[in-house]
């Protein structure tokens, strides 16, 4: 891309070419201003295709088999060890890096910090895919994936948390399908539908946060069904849910930080002014609300530990492992974000928050697998489940980037900038969170 | 801000918690405290001391239930050697919904032989985690799963205490699970015993009322305490459960799990199911008024005034 | 005329009604020679139980019919009711261990007597095989299902043995 942009010039910002003003075509919208070889050109020439390319070249096939032959196929097929990868790292794990959604709604929408407005469409956009193949690796992972819909229209079991996690991801799905879609609208040309969307943000975003807190929570009391399976350490029959909850917070923010270093990395031409500009002030602000969850969820894994009386596991194996967990995945990332946000160092603030998702990651699967059965014996993935939860997780990772591409997500549609100036009468007295940041310019939303 | 208003949307509030509450049943406060299930349930009373390892029971289940052809005969006692990852003894599986394993414990000169399958719970774990119902106990005992709605979840066979509950991981089109059903739609729906029950040359298992059993294994203890831990496992464990065992030795170690509590399963659970109505009835109040505190004193600073009245100057201009 | 009539009819009348209720009372009638014992004739053939034989080997009838020969009970806990060492009607296995002890009829027998003393009866098969396995552990005798009894057809069927055994593979099963 940057090759392309260097001779070429701009991209798809706006409903018009700048050159002559006339409107994209939807095609042109799609390939970015180029024509279909000038696409195909830079594709071939990013090395990062050629790994995707050999990724998809191996799973792919995998996960066709995975259909034709069956789960034996791709599993060892263990009756003690029913979830494997596709749960503990595609369910499990994503989900509470993909609660950015209801944290940066929430902040932005409810609490009025407007300052966030730059990375909340990146946040939600998070929210929206990691949910959206959460549900993928679990049609991969179910039995009979043809009958996902059962839970909702066949029979109910309303007395399983899983029948709760299924109504809430469904539901939490179209509500987050409707966050996103606001950006959509504005890629697409259909202003009406948008105001519809913004009309109703407040209720959905309260909606989402009912359900995250729900299913967040939910995915946790899971485990309470299989209380002595789970090693102590890892489980709480009281507090299981509020484990999964809390940590999913600063998961979340720290997934922003995450992808919004990747994609400022990467993608810096897609970024305008706005987002680059405030991406390390409002990191400091992400790092600064993850610190704080990171320290609340210490505090209550200690309190869970005291009330079962679990002392004692700390001096086992597991609780070397348990110990490990805690000192890489929770207090290094305190650590580092306490010398960050002191020193005001967005980079350091980076580096805790992907060490901080590395030990959500960790901590899920060692919940989900690692140590489940811990009284039984280790059970290693099959190599094709490995394959197959990377594959997948490398399309998700295809489909982040071709949204971001296109969408404005990273960046504002120029009609949304062109409008305020003219509906807003007065020069407008802007909310300044901190010393030295830009003025915010004219794209400030203030009559959505 | 956006364009609703607190009106519309307290209306929409209680609209919902009406629509939630009308369709809650009533129910009375305590009866969670009474339950007690089906009094006349069967029950199976496994006596561990009489089991002498033919198999027999095996070979009758796959018969009975027409599962696929085993890879070694029924009266090869060499299956009790086998030993899978670490030592672990055979378990049930797609194609055996009971096992025997042999066990050598201290206590006895003799080795012991364990039979297990599904111990059909009072208050079934895999039946409380099925988000699609499939399961099923009925007034006769049996836990019964419905294949035509499973959709492969496996909760179940993570909830299952005792993991009995297999999975025909091998089939594409239709993997279900697969579990003792106590022979339900054969016999025990007509009153008749279980296969495995009526072939066991020992009389190992004992077919009654559960509450009979309970009593006849503790005359039996009485009777024989010589032979007899002092225990029967199932009267009490995780709510209770319809197979109930003696042994001749400590039943940890005889394959048992002796960690279990007295709580069914459901009661861990219990609690989080009981947050989620409260979670949803405060949060939209909590949140909406954290919107509102926190918005307000924004707007009024931005504009000097009040958000609503400035929405309806706009309206006008 | 006619005595030469009665006194015959009346001798086979005696000797008809004594065949044919068996084992009337132990004191009355001698013990079988062979019992033939087929209640699991589908999967297995029937037993051709040498009775003579184990009354010379065993000796006391008491072994294996209780105390209901004459013989007094030798278990402490027995003693209590059956000190006296009576002689029964019943005296054949099938006469108190029922073929199907859990039949509905049966259970509901043994649930609803409350006064029933022996409710936890062994059925008929279980009552040969503990009686029997028992001793001959202890005394060398057989003690392997197919010393007793071979299996028929179906018995291989079902045991998936002789010819219906699998083929020999390196996986096991059950895991």
């Amino acid at each position: 891309m940057k090759t392309h942009l260097a001779t070429h010039g701009k991209v798809v910002d706006s409903h018009k070419r700048s050159a002559d003003g006339a409107p994209w075509s939807l095609l042109e919208k799609l390939l970015l201003g180029m024509t279909p070889q000038q696409y195909i050109v830079q594709a071939v020439r990013n090395p990062f295709n050629w790994i995707l390319a050999l990724i998809f070249a191996i799973g792919l096939p995998l996960i066709a088999g995975r259909f034709f032959f069956g789960l034996s196929w791709v599993t060892h097929s263990s009756n003690d060890y029913p979830w494997g990868l596709f749960l503990g790292f595609g369910l499990f794990a994503m989900v509470p890096l993909s609660a950015s959604g209801f944290m940066l709604g929430t902040t932005v929408e409810i609490f009025g910090r407007h300052d966030f407005k730059p990375i909340e469409r990146l946040a939600l956009l998070n929210g929206l895919l990691g949910y959206l193949f959460a549900v993928i690796y679990l049609l991969v992972d179910l039995g009979q994936p043809w009958r996902l819909p059962y839970p909702m229209v066949v029979s109910f079991g309303p007395a399983a948390v899983l029948f709760l996690v299924a109504w809430h991801v469904a539901t939490y799905l179209s509500v987050q399908v409707a966050e996103v879609s606001s950006s959509f609208f504005e890629w697409i040309g259909w202003p009406a539908a948008k105001k519809f969307i913004r009309d109703i943000t407040i209720g959905l975003t309260v909606a989402g946060i009912i359900l995250s807190t729900l299913h967040q929570g939910a995915l946790g009391a899971l485990f309470t069904y299989a209380p002595g399976k789970v090693h102590p350490l890892w489980y709480s029959a009281s507090f299981q849910w509020l484990f999964f909850f809390v940590s999913a917070i600063p998961a979340g923010l720290c997934m922003v930080i995450a992808v919004s270093t990747i994609a400022r990395k990467t993608m810096a031409w897609r970024c305008d002014e706005e987002f680059k500009n405030n991406l390390d002030k409002l990191t400091i602000s992400l790092a600064k609300g993850a610190s704080m969850g990171l320290v609340t969820y210490f505090t209550i894994k200690t309190i869970g530990i005291a009330h079962d009386n679990e002392w004692g596991y700390l001096a086992t194996g597991w609780g070397a492992w348990y110990m490990f967990e805690m000192a890489f995945g929770v207090l290094l990332p305190i650590a580092i974000f306490a010398w960050a946000i002191r020193n005001k160092s967005a980079s350091l603030a980076r580096l805790g928050a992907f060490i901080t998702v590395a030990g959500i990651v960790l901590n899920r699967l060692n919940t989900a697998l690692i140590t489940f059965n811990w009284r039984l014996y280790q059970e290693i993935p099959h190599w094709r489940e490995v394959i197959i939860s990377l594959t997948i997780f490398a399309i998700y990772i295809v489909t982040y980037r071709f949204i971001l591409y296109r969408l404005p997500i990273l960046y504002e549609w120029k009609e949304e900038k062109v409008l305020v100036p003219e509906t807003v009468s007065e020069p407008v007295q802007v909310h300044k969170p901190y010393q030295g940041s830009p003025e915010p310019v004219a794209s400030y939303r203030t009559t959505d | 801000m956006s364009g609703i208003s607190r009106r519309k949307f307290l209306t929409c509030t209680l609209v919902g918690a009406g629509a939630t509450a009308l369709s809650l049943k009533t129910t009375d406060a305590f009866a969670s405290a009474k339950l007690e299930g089906y009094p006349d349930s069967m029950g199976v009373l496994v006596d561990l001391g009489r089991c002498v390892g033919c198999r027999s029971c095996e070979a009758a289940c796959n018969r009975e239930q027409q599962l696929p052809p085993p890879a070694q005969s029924f009266d090869d006692p060499s299956v009790f050697d086998q030993t899978f990852f670490n030592g672990q003894k055979r378990r049930t599986d797609e194609k055996a919904y009971t096992v025997v394993n042999r066990y050598e414990p201290a206590a006895t000169e003799q080795p012991v032989y364990r039979k297990s399958q599904c111990n059909h719970c009072n208050e079934p774990a895999c039946l409380t985690s099925c988000f699609v119902n499939a399961y099923t106990k009925t007034s006769e005992g049996a836990v019964i799963y419905n294949p035509n709605i499973c959709v492969g979840c496996r909760n179940c066979m993570i909830a299952c205490p005792f993991n009995m509950p297999a999975y025909s991981y091998s089939s594409a089109t239709n993997p279900v699970i697969k579990k003792c059903i106590f022979c339900y739609d054969t016999r025990l729906k007509n009153g008749l015993p279980p296969a495995c029950v009526e072939i066991c040359p020992q009389q190992v298992m004992t077919f009654g009322h559960r509450k009979s059993l309970i009593e006849i294994a503790h005359e039996r203890i009485k009777a024989r305490p010589d032979r007899y831990i002092d225990h029967l496992y199932g009267e009490h464990e995780v709510g209770g459960t319809s197979w109930m065992y003696l042994a001749p030795a400590p039943f940890e170690e005889i394959g048992f799990d002796t960690t279990m509590t007295n709580e069914p399963i459901i009661s861990n659970v219990k609690d989080f199911l009981g947050t989620v109505p409260m979670v949803l009835a405060i949060w939209p109040a909590l949140f909406t008024g954290f919107h509102l505190l926190a918005t307000r004193k924004h707007d009024i600073e931005q504009h000097g005034d009040d958000h609503s009245a400035r929405k309806e100057e706009e309206k006008k201009s | 005329m006619k005595i030469k009539i009665i006194i015959p009819v009346i001798i086979a009348t005696f000797a008809c009604v004594a065949g044919l209720s068996p084992l009337a009372t132990a004191a009355a009638a001698a013990p079988p020679a062979q019992v033939r014992i087929d209640q699991l004739s589908k999967d297995f053939e029937p037993v051709e139980f040498d009775h003579a034989g184990h009354v010379d080997m065993v000796g006391d009838c008491g072994e294996c019919h209780h105390h209901t020969t004459g013989t007094s009970a030798k278990d402490p806990d027995c003693m209590r009711c059956h000190s006296s060492g009576a002689t029964s009607e019943r005296v054949a296995c099938r006469d108190c261990h029922a073929p199907d002890p859990f039949s509905a009829d049966h259970l509901k027998t043994t649930s609803e007597d409350r006064k029933r003393y022996h409710r936890d009866l062994l059925g008929l098969k279980g009552a040969y095989h503990r009686s029997c396995t028992g001793c001959h552990e202890a005394s060398g005798g057989p003690t392997g299902c197919l010393d007793c009894h071979q299996r028929t057809e179906a018995g291989n069927a079902l045991f998936r043995a002789g010819k219906y055994a699998p083929a020999p593979t390196d996986k096991a099963s059950g895991h």
